[in-house]
């Protein structure tokens, strides 16, 4: 145990060390520069543009940058090109900003799909099968952004209440606790429904493919021919097992947290991390882009950390 | 019993799976009605006409003038922040933090001891401003230029002779070492004159009085000793540059408006002003806007109240340049900032502006204070009460980010926005709803196809001119634009004076086209594609994409150009391979593109041959020798008139030899809720509501401090 979690740790941070190289390689050999370098605007002479170079080592070698940049990202001194701001407490705020949907749509997925798929896969082929099919599929191949218009234009036109932001605008100003905790709650439910649509369709499948695998099974077999009742095979039986593959799903959702969802982020105004690494993207503003993806590499690497040992606990028949 | 146990526990199981879900929706959904709706928020909320709220797109950077270039900062900026000048109605300057100003000239020149003066001879400095003066005097030479200039002379000093040394950067040719060689200067006696203008002709005038090679006689060398063995061809090249023969430096002077307070109640006075250029100019402040201060020399406070500004040279876009937002000295002079980094526990020799708390919590003396920023969500300012041409009407301006276009306009009709950059087709929508009132005017950028003339055949003017001819501009207007554009002929920006209205834009004339085709060599061959000495006509014209309506002129230019005979390929490339790859290495034949312009006529960077190398602006490679001299003469000239008239020689002859196929400038249109008015109180008290009109120069937001929204639309604007 001791051992499996050392050498992986070790791993990981060979693998890391890697990401970081080709991140970065990847961010200053793709074409485009730094919007304080653009030459297309007649105001910007050639001295200011070499100054600016100097300014972020752009002057210098690619392993020097790598190092300063990497220098900074340890010491907690990265600050955004854009606006001299640290990056670090940037993408901390963003994070929280993102954090509610995440944790929001994530329960919307994972609650709302076991229901749908595990009834699908008792009912397998009948009505109620083909017709979550068919939704499940549609719902995949929409775009969530025109979902999310379609959406918007229906509830405002509807209901006349706003739907952007992470809350009414001005409610600051006298409302009470509950009408700010509330208004919020209402203001997540869009986005991450719509964050979740895809996820419910995907997961539901997934769990009506496990589901059948399992109820295929022998085990099963002799359960309902001990003349046990159908739901306790179904709930009690299949389901346990059917499950353990799920577990370790858990670690794999923890990348989504940095990830955020530009599309959805811009269509509801939403300030997360999703539209700031995009427009982070767009401007060229290298801190920010590649701390975000250093971040992200780690909880890509954490994640799949954490799911190793979850199947380690939940499944007694593998050792390592 | 082990039995009811199982199926109790299945039954939590099954109950939770159905339960957990349908409990959370309702969780969800309840909170509905927690919200408030969109008509509490507009007409339930009398504070609401108080306010201006805008949307934008996109969120600010950072809000000090000095710092940013983009313009959903400048647009916090402009109400937070004053500068000593803006532009009127007519976009004439107007005095904001200055109440009037002064532009003269200080002019110099070395004595030239070995210039034979003609009546004179040679002279020593004194007689030879005493011979000045006479001829002033006497005011008999028959030159009405020389006279003029004459005439403009206040005052006349000799400077003694001086010595001094500098130190200059050399790079020993042998060794290709890096060192540093001092040079001694004797300069001669030399004379100042002041001129109650700025005269770019001065000395050329002067020389018909001195003798015509007075000037060009002058031998900076002869004054420059070098202490190491420094070449002479080395020495010689700074002599230009250490003793020019002639100096002009006009001046600024302003008068700045007594009793302004920044939104601190600090006084504004001359310091804050000198403060403000000092920190453009300072590098560590890395500021995107010192190539527009480069030409200063010096800035001088007189006394609070007066401040002048002293430049290197002859720079007419300088007056343009001070309505810059003054920054308050107070908050971020040498000693504030090392007291902020002392209190973040930073270096302070690092620290600088750029990292001040100040950029996040902007102080200026504009008509509006702020009062909060969230990033990516909104901007909220206050009304400055003091401001010093009275209160704006509105309490209160809120710069919301929206970066979606529909939600935008989902916003604007539900009223929780006021304005919004209006997208061509989303006019169509707007401008006919009662509700709203629509403004519309010329953009200041145009768009144009532009042709690599150092390549054939586009180097011949008869070839670029025929292929204007082929496109049919006035469709792409009406259906690529859907109407929200205007024809072009030039470089200028269309509504003011510098550009040349008399200059008919290119016809559309396939036939014309044809025509100067074959007189330039190019015949159409058997299958009909025009050749010239066994060539076809054979180009590539590109673009960048993600610009939608420069993807649709691409296919519509192609499919012109393939009509007259000419085998056109095209291409769209990612906006950054394609400036980086093709514009600035001038690898390209013919691409479409688009120019941002100023008011200011100065097109140096965009049209004289000396900027035709690689990673600069003129990727065409316009060089014409007039059109250069107008150039240089545009940004040198002072006198609104005599700029004019080099704008429009200059607009004639870029029209003619066409290294552009000048398109279409764009139309802006705003739309804004016809409750919004402009509300004046007259000196009796009494209240009068006017419609808002744009300026002459389409500016709809010009009175923006008189405007409020009313409770319900008033009945004027129903008749009109």
């Amino acid at each position: 145990m001791i051992s499996f979690i050392g050498r992986s740790v070790i791993q990981k941070i060979i693998t890391l060390f890697f990401v970081s190289i080709v991140s970065f390689l990847i961010i200053h050999i793709a074409p485009g520069k730094p919007s304080q370098v653009d030459p297309m605007n007649p105001k910007f002479t050639p001295e200011v543009v070499e100054r600016f170079q100097k300014e972020f080592h752009l002057d210098k070698p690619l392993h020097v940058q790598y190092l300063y940049f990497y220098r900074d990202l340890f010491t907690g001194e990265t600050v955004s090109w854009k606006d001299n701001q640290s990056v670090l407490k940037k993408i901390w705020e963003r994070f929280l900003n993102s954090l509610p949907l995440f944790i929001v749509g994530t329960i919307i997925t994972w609650t709302l799909s076991f229901p749908i798929g595990i009834r699908s896969a008792i009912f397998r082929g009948q009505f109620y099968d083909r017709s979550a099919t068919f939704l499940s599929y549609l719902l995949i191949s929409i775009p969530g952004f025109f979902f999310a218009y379609v959406l918007i234009i229906f509830v405002v036109n509807q209901f006349h209440v706003p739907v952007i932001g992470m809350e009414t605008f001005g409610i600051g100003d006298g409302a009470s606790l509950p009408h700010i905790f509330m208004d919020r709650i209402w203001h997540l439910l869009l986005p991450s429904l719509l964050g979740a649509t895809g996820g419910i369709a995907v997961l539901s499948r997934y769990v009506r493919s496990q589901m059948l695998e399992v109820e295929g099974q022998d085990y099963i077999r002799t359960a309902r021919a001990k003349g046990l009742p159908p739901e306790q095979v179904h709930y009690k039986h299949a389901l346990r097992n059917a499950l353990l593959p799920f577990v370790t799903m858990f670690g794999l959702i923890l990348p989504g947290l940095i990830g955020g969802s530009v599309i959805i982020e811009s269509i509801f105004s939403w300030p997360g991390m999703g539209r700031m690494a995009y427009e982070a993207i767009l401007a060229r503003d290298y801190p920010v882009i590649l701390t975000v993806n250093f971040v992200s590499a780690v909880l890509v690497l954490a994640g799949t950390f954490i799911s190793d040992l979850l199947y380690l606990i939940v499944d007694p028949r593998i050792r390592l | 019993m082990q039995r009811s146990h199982f199926e109790i526990a299945t039954m939590t199981i099954r109950r939770f799976l159905i339960f957990a879900p349908i409990l959370l929706i309702i969780v969800l959904l309840q909170s509905y009605f927690w919200v408030p709706t969109y008509d509490e928020q507009t007409k339930g909320n009398p504070e609401r006409l108080n306010e201006y709220i805008t949307g934008s797109i996109g969120d600010a950077s950072l809000l000090n003038p000095i710092l940013t270039a983009d313009s959903a900062s400048s647009s916090i900026e402009n109400m937070v922040f004053e500068g000593l000048i803006d532009r009127d109605e007519q976009l004439r300057f107007r005095g904001r933090l200055a109440t009037s100003w002064e532009v003269f000239e200080e002019a110099y020149f070395y004595v030239n001891p070995s210039a034979d003066i003609p009546r004179l001879g040679r002279a020593d400095p004194e007689t030879l401003v005493d011979f000045i003066k006479k001829a002033k005097q006497k005011n008999q030479t028959k030159n009405r230029e020389l006279k003029d200039s004459l005439g403009f002379i206040t005052d006349i000093f000799v400077l003694p002779p001086k010595t001094s040394w500098v130190t200059k950067p050399f790079k020993d040719p042998t060794t290709g070492k890096q060192k540093n060689i001092n040079i001694r200067i004797r300069a001669p006696a030399r004379i100042k004159l002041i001129l109650n203008r700025v005269d770019p002709d001065f000395f050329q005038n002067l020389s018909l009085l001195l003798g015509k090679n007075y000037f060009e006689s002058f031998n900076g060398k002869t004054y420059l000793m070098s202490d190491s063995e420094m070449e002479k061809v080395k020495l010689e090249s700074y002599a230009g540059e250490l003793l020019p023969a002639i100096e002009h430096n006009p001046v600024l002077l302003f008068h700045l408006r007594p009793g302004v307070r920044f939104h601190d109640g600090h006084l504004f006075d001359a310091y804050d002003v000198k403060f403000t250029y000092e920190s453009i100019m300072n590098p560590k402040n890395l500021s995107p806007r010192i190539a527009d201060y480069e030409p200063v020399k010096s800035v001088t406070v007189i006394n609070p109240l007066t401040v002048k500004i002293v430049y290197k040279r002859l720079y007419s876009p300088a007056m343009g340049t001070w309505g810059m937002g003054i920054l308050p000295e107070h908050l971020l002079n040498h000693n504030a900032l090392k007291e902020e980094a002392h209190r973040l526990g930073k270096d302070s020799n690092t620290f600088s502006m750029r990292q001040s708390r100040f950029n996040r919590h902007p102080v200026g003396c504009g008509p509006f204070r702020f009062q909060e920023w969230k990033s990516d969500q909104y901007i909220i300012l206050n009304r400055f009460d003091g401001y010093w041409e009275g209160p704006p009407n509105y309490n209160k301006y809120v710069f919301r980010v929206i970066p979606d276009r529909l939600t935008q306009e989902m916003e604007f009709y539900a009223g929780t926005i006021d304005g919004y950059d209006v997208q061509p087709h989303q006019v169509k929508r707007l401008e006919k709803d009662q509700r709203f009132q629509s403004f519309s005017g010329t953009a200041f950028g145009y768009t144009y196809i532009g042709y690599n003339i150092r390549r054939k055949p586009f180097d011949d003017p008869r070839v670029r001119r025929a292929l204007g001819m082929a496109i049919d501009v006035d469709k792409i207007i009406d259906y690529v634009l859907y109407g929200q554009g205007e024809r072009i002929t030039g470089p200028f920006v269309k509504q003011t004076d510098y550009y040349n209205h008399n200059i008919e834009p290119v016809p559309y004339d396939p036939q014309g086209a044809l025509t100067l085709l074959a007189a330039a060599g190019w015949k159409p061959d058997k299958q009909g594609w025009l050749t010239k000495d066994g060539n076809k006509f054979q180009f590539t014209l590109i673009t960048n994409n993600g610009n939608d309506l420069r993807k649709a002129i691409l296919a519509i230019a192609q499919d012109a150009w393939k009509q007259i005979g000419m085998d056109v390929h095209t291409d769209l490339l990612e906006w950054s391979v394609f400036i980086q790859e093709r514009v600035n290495k001038a690898d390209f034949d013919a691409l479409i593109l688009g120019w941002q312009m100023g008011i200011d006529p100065d097109l140096y960077q965009i049209w004289h041959s000396s900027q035709t190398n690689p990673y600069q602006l003129n990727f065409v490679s316009f060089k014409n020798k007039e059109a250069d001299d107008l150039i240089i003469k545009i940004r040198q000239e002072y006198n609104h008139n005599r700029q004019v008239r080099y704008c429009h020689r200059l607009h004639e002859i870029i029209a003619k030899e066409q290294p552009y196929t000048f398109l279409y400038v764009g139309k802006w249109t705003a739309v804004l809720d016809k409750r919004i008015v402009i509300k004046t109180i007259d000196d009796a008290g009494n209240i009068r509501y006017e419609k808002i009109k744009p300026t002459k120069t389409g500016n709809y937001s010009f009175y923006f401090n008189k405007w409020i929204k009313l409770p319900e639309a008033p009945g004027f604007m129903l008749e009109g």
